[in-house]
């Protein structure tokens, strides 16, 4: 029976990794016994006499003595005993990859092209590696191609796993950050998850009025997360609706602004104007004739005085007629308890502002006392809704027919304006919107109409001309 | 002998019953019904007895795994207890300690024990409470001649003496730690007591079948511990008449020793026959206890048989009080 | 807030709950020192000196020195536990739990349950646990994968002087066996300690750090490797949740698994090794509970499975570092 023993670079301790072969004391063909020494072997540290654990006859020696260094586990020599031919030495030889000696370097001697278990595939030709490596984990790096230097295993001794060959098969990635987070109080006595108290903070939500349901009683994420989320689910709103039949005239108003907004194609010029002088002169004129006018008023005489001048815009709108008028019967919008009325001031143009005041005065109270006649009603020329009591800046109006145009006033604000050589100063101006019924009243002529407009409230001495 | 004629009647009421539920017991094992590892008492009922008729339930005392004799004798209720043995929820400890672990704190039971030798260390942790809280109470360790040979027992010996805490070590020599003979596993030449003394403590030694030597003998011994003078040891010299366990085929014994055992060592025979020798108790007494612990004995293996079972649920609770 | 050591934290905690209540008993080797000797009890106050100045103020009956008797030690505790005391013992060192095993795990963890729930065992053992001081393989070793292991056990493991205050206090009062391992190397270490009396649920993780990038889970000394780890790299904007167990059981699950479902990558820290652990439990336990959560595969940083050596080079190389875990993290980070 032919015993071949391989002999190995020696490993003598945890730190020797190589050592150099200082003198043969055996040759080939020598016969040797057991205890006798066969070499010497040299590390940084030791030279050490190794002696031969058997008998047996030197067949070869691979490595001469005083060369290089040489790994741990490289074969230096083959010994075998009488019955071994120089065939099986030279076979033996031949067939000896370096192994395993106790390098730790056993998981390189497997051969990846050796089907690793029974009825894994023989699919595996192509990629060679001396690493050891899974099956699953060959099949992929065939598939891939992918190259296997490099690759840390991460198995038992380092063998490649799947999920290794996966990785190596992969781009690498810079990872979505999401960075440090805020640290919630720790010892604030709340018994609370952390995530539970870090989302508490950021929802501001108080853990004092939260019972917890988590383990142990404790506050979860789920109980934070349910006091975040109430004020947007909240019982499913009732807002039932107060239903109020339409009165008569809210029936009136409903059906002429519709007629109104659905019938007459409507234009806007828009305008602003100054009303320092017209507040300053209101304040004297009003002391000097001993009456409460209101801006409104003034507004209205200076409207209906401009009307009378422009006859194109102071016009009734007829099936396929226009009425022009030759005094202004000016209504003003007012808020009742019935609605929205808009009672006329007859001939305004032909007032004086204490008449005027006199009389809206008294259209005001009646309308007030929801009294208002069908004559006090009926008809008129035009319009004026002043909103800037309310605040509003500006709006449009819809016009209230057969009337050609209404005008919306807005409230008296105080801007910034540039006055001459690019000095600023402060006016007070409000801003005019007429809205006319373009079939009977050209842009053009509605631009006069509030060119003279603006005249008058800007020069205001001029409504007590005589016209 | 200053024994009144209730306190006779009292000790013999508490041996037969005790002989009565072990006897049983090994009856009933054979049929199946009871699970697990059973530890029969028999023959050693004179010390538990003994011992525990100068207690109430503020002394503690420890057991071994042959636990049922200590239990009854200290004041176990024979109906959980066997309703324990049987595993049900009603049981002692619900069903989840068995014939090895039941307990009864409230009565100063502070459990059988599986562990050989475990006993003695809490026994001395008891003592040291019982020190702690003034007023004379002790803390008793029962040992078997095979604890006596566990390092706890040593380590608790000596802290006994260290701490003199009120702790008494009483020694049940049975012969037998487990399957094997006390003068082979002994290394003191037999002598546990002796070796107890070395550590430091009184030492007494007594006849553990005869009642009336234990009783007397830790009249003594309770005098000298309870007189605030640290820990003592005592030996009683006892017979095992089953097997370590029920299952047992004791091919350890002589022949015919458990025949001879029952017939010149028996405590119950001794004590009635001591007791009708001095016309203290008559015939009469005698045979109306044990009708009346048959018929006790009777009735708590029927209604154990009965009792409720323990469920799936009950396997999670009494883990932790808070968790 | 006082600034404290770990272990004054520990006599502090001591000292006030035997001041509150007289059922509090010491008990353990060297507690006091010097008894039976020319110098004289008090000579050492407990070999970490954790009870330093109990036994002058509480006597010998309420602070006893033991002989070298480990299982009489934890008996003894158990006994006075069941009849009515609430002793805290004392093993000088974890790895000594193998000298009073039986006691520990079939004794005090078992009682309450054996006995169906009719008693109770409310008891403290410490011990000093872990590695760090070249104390080799019988002297480091850390403990809680074993008992943590044990029903009927809670282990408390504090990684700072306020946890210690707060966990030993609650301890103290639990009315269950409490397991409590005190860090050897961490007994030096100071930190704010609020004033007065205030205990820590158990079950309640704390969170160290919070970043929602990788969660780090680890206890004891492993804490403050981790705490650095996290403040290294929160400059690069990689958010590290450290989360510091606390107590090892009852485990706080949730703790764990509400940090993972945020940032999908887990790093578990632990000074035992790495097999049948507490790291190979939340391994576990992340795996069967927020799988669908993980974006990469979890790792675990613990020493080798081998014994803890001595030498100062190969302890260092054993344990685990802070420069371990930022390459763990950094290694689960490029994960692709």
């Amino acid at each position: 029976m032919a015993k071949i023993h391989p002999f190995f670079m020696p490993k003598w301790g945890i730190e020797m990794t190589e050592g150099t072969v200082a003198e043969w004391m055996v040759a080939e063909n020598d016969t040797f016994k057991r205890g006798q020494t066969l070499c010497l072997i040299e590390t940084d540290k030791i030279t050490n006499e190794v002696e031969a654990e058997y008998e047996g006859i030197v067949r070869r020696v691979l490595v001469p003595a005083g060369g290089d260094p040489q790994p741990v586990g490289t074969l230096l020599a083959v010994f075998s005993d009488a019955d071994t031919t120089d065939a099986q030495v030279g076979e033996f030889i031949a067939g000896f990859k370096i192994t395993s000696t106790g390098t730790g370097s056993r998981a390189s001697e497997v051969d990846a092209q050796r089907p690793a278990a029974p009825g894994s595939s023989s699919m595996n030709e192509g990629i060679k590696s001396k690493r050891a490596i899974s099956p699953q984990a060959l099949h992929l790096a065939k598939d891939l191609n992918i190259d296997l230097e490099g690759v840390e295993g991460s198995g038992r001794g380092g063998k490649i796993t799947y999920q290794d060959a996966l990785q190596a098969s992969r781009r690498s990635v810079i990872p979505t950050l999401k960075g440090t987070a805020e640290l919630a109080e720790q010892l604030d006595g709340f018994y609370a998850s952390p995530l539970a108290k870090r989302l508490a903070s950021v929802h501001g939500v108080n853990l004092s009025l939260i019972v917890g349901t988590g383990p142990r009683g404790r506050i979860s994420k789920s109980d934070v997360m349910a006091m975040v989320r109430a004020p947007t689910l909240p019982a499913k709103p009732v807002n039932k609706a107060d239903v109020v039949p339409m009165d008569k005239i809210r029936k009136v108003i409903s059906r002429r602004l519709t007629e109104a907004k659905q019938n007459i194609p409507h234009i806007y010029l828009r305008t602003s104007v100054k009303v320092d002088a017209l507040l300053a002169l209101r304040k004297s004129a009003n002391l000097i004739l001993g009456i409460q006018a209101s801006i409104n008023d003034y507004l209205l005489l200076a409207t209906a005085k401009a009307l009378a001048r422009h006859r194109d815009v102071n016009v009734q709108v007829h099936d396929g007629a226009i009425h022009h008028f030759p005094h202004a019967d000016v209504a003003i919008a007012i808020a009742s308890p019935k609605g929205l009325v808009a009672p006329i001031v007859h001939s305004a143009d032909l007032m004086r502002i204490d008449q005027i005041a006199l009389t809206t005065h008294s259209l005001i109270e009646t309308a007030r006392l929801g009294k208002l006649s069908f004559e006090d009603l009926n008809g008129g020329t035009f319009t004026i809704s002043n909103l800037g009591m309310h605040g509003i800046e500006q709006f449009d109006a819809i016009i209230n027919p057969p009337q050609g145009a209404i005008l919306a006033v807005g409230a008296i604000m105080r801007v910034l304006c540039e006055v001459e050589s690019g000095k600023a100063c402060f006016e007070s101006r409000m801003t005019l919107c007429l809205s006319c019924d373009h079939r009977a009243i050209d842009g053009v002529a509605g631009a006069r109409f509030m060119t003279t407009l603006k005249q008058l409230i800007e020069e205001p001495e001029s409504l007590f001309a005589h016209s | 002998m200053q024994l009144s004629r209730e306190a006779l009647l009292r000790a013999y009421r508490q041996m037969r019953v005790i002989r009565e539920f072990e006897e049983r017991l090994h009856v009933e094992i054979m049929t199946g019904e009871i699970a697990g590892f059973t530890h029969l008492y028999s023959g050693q009922e004179a010390v538990a007895v003994g011992v525990c008729e100068h207690l109430d339930h503020e002394d503690k005392i420890i057991s071994t795994h042959r636990g049922h004799g200590h239990c009854l004798a200290k004041g176990c209720d024979v109906g959980m207890m066997m309703k324990e043995i049987w595993g049900s929820r009603e049981g002692t400890c619900k069903g989840k300690g068995g014939s090895m672990h039941i307990a009864d704190v409230a009565q100063g039971m502070l459990g059988a024990n599986g562990i050989v030798g475990a006993g003695a260390p809490i026994a001395v942790g008891a003592a040291l409470a019982a020190k702690l809280d003034g007023g004379g109470r002790v803390s008793i360790a029962f040992s078997g001649d095979g604890a006596c040979n566990q390092g706890t027992t040593f380590e608790a010996m000596n802290l006994a003496v260290v701490t003199k805490a009120p702790c008494i070590f009483v020694f049940e020599n049975n012969h037998y730690s487990e399957h094997t003979g006390w003068k082979y596993a002994v290394g003191t030449g037999s002598d546990i007591a002796g070796r107890a003394e070395a550590f430091g403590m009184r030492v007494w030694r007594g006849d553990g079948t005869d009642f009336f030597s234990v009783y007397e003998t830790m009249r003594d011994v309770l005098e000298h511990v309870r007189g605030g003078n640290g820990p003592a040891a005592v030996e009683f010299d006892t017979e095992r008449f089953f097997g370590h366990f029920e299952g047992d085929p004791q091919r350890y014994r002589g022949k015919g020793e458990i025949d001879r055992l029952r017939k010149v060592r028996d405590c119950l025979t001794k004590f009635r026959t001591r007791v009708t020798g001095a016309d203290l108790l008559a015939d009469g007494d005698f045979g109306r206890i044990d009708a009346e612990v048959r018929d006790l004995i009777e009735k708590s293996v029927s209604e154990a048989r009965s009792a409720a079972r323990p469920t799936a649920d009950d396997v999670l609770s009494d883990v932790y009080i808070s968790y | 807030m006082a600034k404290m050591m770990y272990r004054e934290a520990v006599q502090n905690a001591l000292f006030a709950e035997m001041e509150r209540d007289e059922n509090v008993i010491l008990l353990g080797e060297d507690i006091v020192g010097g008894m039976g000797t020319d110098g004289g009890p008090e000579a050492i106050g407990g070999i970490w000196s954790t009870s330093v100045g109990l036994f002058g103020k509480f006597g010998p009956d309420r602070v006893i020195d033991t002989p070298i008797s480990e299982s009489a030690i934890i008996g003894a505790a158990a006994g006075l536990a069941l009849s009515g005391k609430r002793p805290v013992a004392e093993l000088m060192f974890a790895d000594f739990i193998g000298v009073c095993l039986d006691q520990i795990w079939n004794q005090v963890g078992k009682f309450r349950y054996m006995f169906g729930g009719k008693t109770k065992c409310p008891m403290v053992i410490r011990m000093a646990y872990g590695a760090g001081f070249n104390a080799a393989a019988q002297h480091s070793q850390s403990v809680h994968q074993i008992l943590t292991g044990m029903p009927g056990l809670k282990v408390v493991m504090p990684s700072t002087p306020a946890d210690v205050k707060g966990l030993l206090t609650q301890s103290i009062r639990d009315d269950d066996p409490v397991i409590f391992l005190e860090h050897k190397a961490l007994y030096a270490s100071s930190g704010e300690v609020p004033e007065g009396d205030y205990t820590i649920p158990f079950g309640h993780a704390r969170l160290a750090r919070a970043g929602q990038d990788v969660t780090i889970v680890a206890t004891g000394l492993m804490v403050g490797f981790c705490e650095s780890v996290a403040d290294r790299l929160a400059p690069e904007g990689i958010g590290c949740d450290v989360i510091d167990l606390r107590t090892t059981s009852p485990l706080d699950e949730e703790a764990i698994l509400d940090s993972v479902e945020v940032t999908g990558r887990l790093v578990v820290v632990d000074e035992a090794p790495p097999r049948c652990s507490l790291a190979t439990d939340i391994a576990a336990l992340v795996g069967q509970k927020a799988f669908a959560s993980l974006k990469v595969p979890l790792t675990m940083v613990t020493p080798p499975h081998t014994p803890i050596p001595f030498a100062r080079e190969l302890e260092s190389a054993y344990l685990p570092s802070a420069d371990k875990i930022e390459a763990a993290v950094r290694k689960i980070m490029a994960w692709r």
